[in-house]
C-alpha cells in the first residue's frame, strides 16, 4: 500500500532543528488523523497508522494492542515488522504492555534484559531479538483502549530516548481518538440499520392483520402498537359458509422477539384454522407447533374461536387470555369468560388428550368483546388506569354504535393525543344482531337507493396539508351517495371549513396536534358528517351563538358551512372525544 | 400550489395553479401583496384553481382592499364554476372585478 505520509516524512526530516521537528510532529499527527477519519475499515486504519508511526520514530517493529470487551486481555490487532503476532492475546496486566495499559503511562525500556516484566516468550518462539521497547497507552479522558508498542530503534545504538517516548505518546493519543470516533460512527450506523429493520418488521406485521371489513360486517378488530412492532395480534377469517374465525392474542414480553412470535402464532392460526372446525383442537395444534420449534421463554395468551352469524353462537377456546366480555342484547348485563387452560407455547400437550377446552356461548343479540390487557391497563384522560370497570363503562357507552365505530370510540378514549400507548392495545368485537344475521340480505340492501349506515371514516392528523385528503374523501363519500357536482362541492367546502376550525382553533397552541376523525353516515335521504377532535372539550351548554362567534372567529367559514348545510351543530361528544361537530345535508 | 407572474399588455398576470386552501393561502396572500406592491395593474388568472376555501377568499379580499387603497387595478379572470360558487356564497361575486378572460380583464384596466 502506498504510504504518502511516511514518504513525505523521510524527505523532510533531515534538514530541520528542534522547532522544525515539533512542527513536523504536528504535521504527521494531522496527516494521520486525516487518514484515520477517511478510512472506513478498522483494520486498514490500524495498519496504516501503525506503519506511519513506526517509520517516523524509526523502529524495527511495532504492534497495536486493543483491550477486549471484558477488559481482561490485550489483543494484538495490527503489526508492523518482521514478525506477525496479530491475534496474540496477553493478560491486560502482563508484561510491559500491560504495565503501560494499567498505569496509563508511557513506558520506555532501554534494555529489556534489565526489566523483570519483559516476557521473552515471543522472542523465543520467533527468533526475533528484542532490545529496547517503547510503549504508550491509547488513552482517552475516561478510558484506555489499549497500547501501541514499538521495538528496537533503527538508528544509533538501537535504544530509544525520552524524545521518542514523547512523540509516541502524542501519536498514541491521536490514534486513541481516531479509534474512538471510528467506533462511535460504527455504532450510529448499526443503530440506524436496526431502526430501519424494525420499521420494516412493523410494516410486515401490519400486513399480517386482516383487511378491514365493511361497516355492516359483524366482526371487527383493531390493533394499536405501543412501539413500532407489536406483540399483540388479532385475526378475522370469514369462511365460505358464513361462519367467521376470530382471535385475539398477546405475546409475553416486548420488542423484536415478541413480534416474531406474534407473526408465527398468527400465521399458524390462519393456516391451521382452514383445516378444522374445532377451536380446542386448533389451539392444541398451535401449542404443539410452537413448543416444537421453541419459544425461548416467551408464551402466548390467546382467545379465539368460530362465530356463526346464523345461530348467534360462538365456540371459543381461551388459553390464559384476559377474560372476554359479553354484553347482553339489552346493553344491560356483562358476563365474563375466564380462561380454562394455560397459555400457548409452554409445554406440548399441556391441555390434555382432548385438546384445549372449548365452550359454546350464545350471544343472544349481544356484543362480544375480546381484548388485550393494553385496554384495561391503559391510561385514561384523568391519568389513572382504566381497569376492568372503566373498560366495561366505556364498552357500555358505545354498545349501540356500529362495530368498527365502537372500536375507534373505545380505543380513542384511552389513546391520549400526542402520547404513545403504555402497552399494545388490541380488541375484537362481535356484534350479534338480527340486522346482520343474514349477510346475503345485507349485501342486497347495499345496492338499493335507500342505503343507511357508515360510508367512510377518515382519521388524519389535524394539519393543513391533510385537508386535501379530507376533501378527496368527502368527494368520494358524496359520489357514493350519487350526489351531483354542486351538492358535492358544497359538502366538500363545509367539511373543509369545519376541519379548518379544528386545526386553527381546537388544536391551537398544540406543538403536535392530535387527529381529526370524519365520519360520513348515510341516513335515508340525508348525509350526516361527524367531525371529531381530541382537543379540550368545549362545554356544550356554553356554546351559544355569541360564544360560538368568539371561538370561531373569521365568520366567513361558519357562514359558508351554514349556507350549504341543513344543520351544523355541536353535539355531546362520546367519551374520549373532545368535540363532536355534526353536519347534516339532504340529498 | 404554484404562482406564476408574467407581463401582458402592460398588466401583471398572476396565474394560480392548484387548490387555494389553509395550507397554500399564506403563499398566495404574500404573492399577491408583493405583486401589488410593485405593480398597479394586477390580473389573477384563476383558470387552474379548482378549489378555494375561506382562507383563500380572505387572501383575495385582502389583496382587493390593498389595491383600492393604492388606487391600483385588481381583477380576477377565468373563474371556475366551483370557485364562483364559493365567491357567490360569500356574497363577493359582486365585489370583485371578475372577467371571462385575461384579455377582457386587461381591457377593463385601461
Amino acid at each position: 500500500m502506498p504510504d504518502p505520509i511516511s514518504k513525505s516524512v523521510s524527505e523532510n526530516t533531515e534538514h530541520h532543528g528542534e522547532d522544525g521537528e515539533v512542527a513536523e510532529h504536528l504535521r504527521l499527527i494531522a496527516a494521520m488523523t486525516r487518514e484515520f477519519t477517511a478510512t472506513r475499515d478498522a483494520d486498514v486504519m490500524a495498519q496504516t497508522g501503525l506503519a506511519s508511526i513506526t517509520q517516523y520514530v524509526g523502529a524495527e517493529a511495532s504492534s497495536l494492542f486493543l483491550v477486549d470487551d471484558q477488559g481482561k486481555e490485550l489483543v494484538c490487532t495490527a503489526c508492523h515488522g518482521p514478525v506477525d503476532i496479530t491475534g496474540l492475546r496477553i493478560p491486560s496486566d502482563a508484561g510491559i504492555v500491560g504495565r503501560s495499559f494499567k498505569d496509563r503511562t508511557g513506558q520506555m525500556v532501554r534494555d529489556v534484559t534489565k526489566d523483570a516484566d519483559f516476557g521473552a516468550m515471543v522472542d523465543e518462539q520467533t527468533g526475533f531479538a528484542t532490545k529496547s521497547i517503547l510503549c504508550a497507552p491509547l488513552a482517552l479522558s475516561d478510558d484506555c483502549l489499549g497500547c501501541i508498542e514499538i521495538i528496537n530503534k533503527n538508528s544509533g545504538d538501537g535504544l530509544f530516548d525520552a524524545n521518542d517516548l514523547t512523540l509516541l505518546e502524542t501519536m498514541a493519543g491521536a490514534a486513541a481518538l481516531a479509534i474512538h470516533n471510528f467506533r462511535l460512527t460504527q455504532q450510529v450506523v448499526t443503530q440506524e440499520r436496526e431502526r430501519h429493520e424494525l420499521e420494516l418488521a412493523a410494516e410486515i406485521q401490519r400486513q399480517l392483520l386482516p383487511p378491514a371489513e365493511n361497516s355492516d360486517f359483524p366482526v371487527h378488530g383493531i390493533n394499536m402498537a405501543a412501539r413500532s412492532v407489536s406483540g399483540d395480534f388479532y385475526d378475522i377469517l370469514p369462511l365460505s359458509d358464513g361462519r367467521i374465525w376470530f382471535n385475539v392474542g398477546d405475546v409475553s414480553g416486548k420488542g423484536m422477539n415478541a413480534a416474531l412470535l406474534m407473526a408465527k402464532t398468527s400465521s399458524l392460526f390462519r393456516c391451521l384454522a382452514k383445516g378444522t372446525e374445532n377451536p380446542g383442537r386448533l389451539f392444541d395444534a398451535i401449542n404443539n407447533e410452537l413448543c416444537e420449534t421453541g419459544t425461548h421463554g416467551l408464551f402466548v395468551t390467546m382467545a379465539g374461536g368460530l362465530y356463526d352469524p346464523k345461530t348467534g353462537k360462538i365456540v371459543m377456546a381461551n388459553a390464559g387470555h384476559e377474560p372476554p366480555l359479553l354484553l347482553d342484547g339489552m346493553g344491560d348485563r356483562f358476563s365474563e369468560f375466564e380462561a380454562e387452560a394455560p397459555p400457548l407455547g409452554i409445554m406440548p400437550g399441556i391441555a390434555g388428550p382432548e385438546g384445549y377446552p372449548a365452550q359454546e356461548i350464545d350471544l343472544g343479540g349481544g356484543n362480544f368483546y375480546i381484548f388485550t390487557d393494553g385496554l384495561t391497563e391503559a391510561t385514561t384522560f384523568g391519568g389513572g388506569m382504566l381497569g376492568i370497570d372503566g373498560a366495561r363503562a366505556l364498552i357500555r357507552q358505545h354498545a349501540d354504535e356500529s362495530p368498527d365505530l365502537q372500536l375507534h370510540s373505545i380505543t380513542g378514549a384511552v389513546r391520549l393525543p400526542g402520547q404513545s400507548l403504555r402497552d399494545d392495545l388490541t380488541m375484537v368485537v362481535i356484534m350479534d344482531s338480527q340486522a346482520v344475521a343474514d349477510p346475503a340480505a345485507a349485501h342486497d340492501e347495499e345496492n338499493e337507493d335507500a342505503v343507511s349506515g357508515q360510508i367512510l371514516r377518515l382519521r388524519v392528523p389535524a394539519k393543513a396539508d391533510r385537508l386535501k385528503i379530507i376533501r378527496a374523501g368527502t368527494e368520494h363519500a358524496a359520489a357514493f351517495c350519487g350526489a351531483d357536482e354542486t351538492w358535492t362541492l358544497d359538502l366538500v367546502m363545509a367539511v373543509d371549513e369545519a376541519c379548518q376550525n379544528i386545526i386553527r382553533h381546537a388544536y391551537a397552541g398544540w406543538d403536535e396536534p392530535g387527529d381529526i376523525v370524519v365520519d360520513f353516515i348515510r341516513d335515508g335521504d340525508k348525509l350526516t358528517v361527524h367531525l371529531m377532535d381530541f382537543a379540550e372539550p368545549v362545554d356544550p351548554s356554553k356554546i351559544k351563538s355569541r360564544d360560538l362567534d368568539e371561538i370561531r372567529p373569521g365568520g366567513l367559514g361558519v357562514h359558508l358551512i351554514k349556507s350549504v348545510t341543513d344543520e351544523a351543530i355541536f353535539v355531546e361528544p362520546p367519551e374520549g372525544v373532545g368535540n363532536l361537530f355534526k353536519l347534516t345535508k339532504s340529498l | 400550489m404554484a404562482l406564476e407572474i408574467t407581463e401582458q399588455d402592460g398588466a401583471t398576470v398572476v396565474a394560480l395553479t392548484g387548490d387555494v386552501d389553509l395550507q397554500t393561502s399564506p403563499a398566495v396572500r404574500q404573492g399577491l401583496l408583493e405583486c401589488l406592491d410593485s405593480h398597479d395593474r394586477v390580473v389573477v388568472d384563476m383558470s387552474q384553481v379548482n378549489y378555494i376555501d375561506s382562507s383563500g377568499v380572505a387572501s383575495l379580499v385582502e389583496a382587493f382592499q390593498v389595491s383600492r387603497k393604492k388606487g391600483s387595478f385588481f381583477a380576477l379572470a377565468h373563474v371556475s364554476a366551483a370557485v364562483m360558487r364559493v365567491l357567490s356564497l360569500a356574497r363577493l361575486d359582486k365585489v370583485f372585478s371578475i372577467h371571462e378572460s385575461i384579455e377582457d380583464a386587461i381591457a377593463a384596466s385601461a
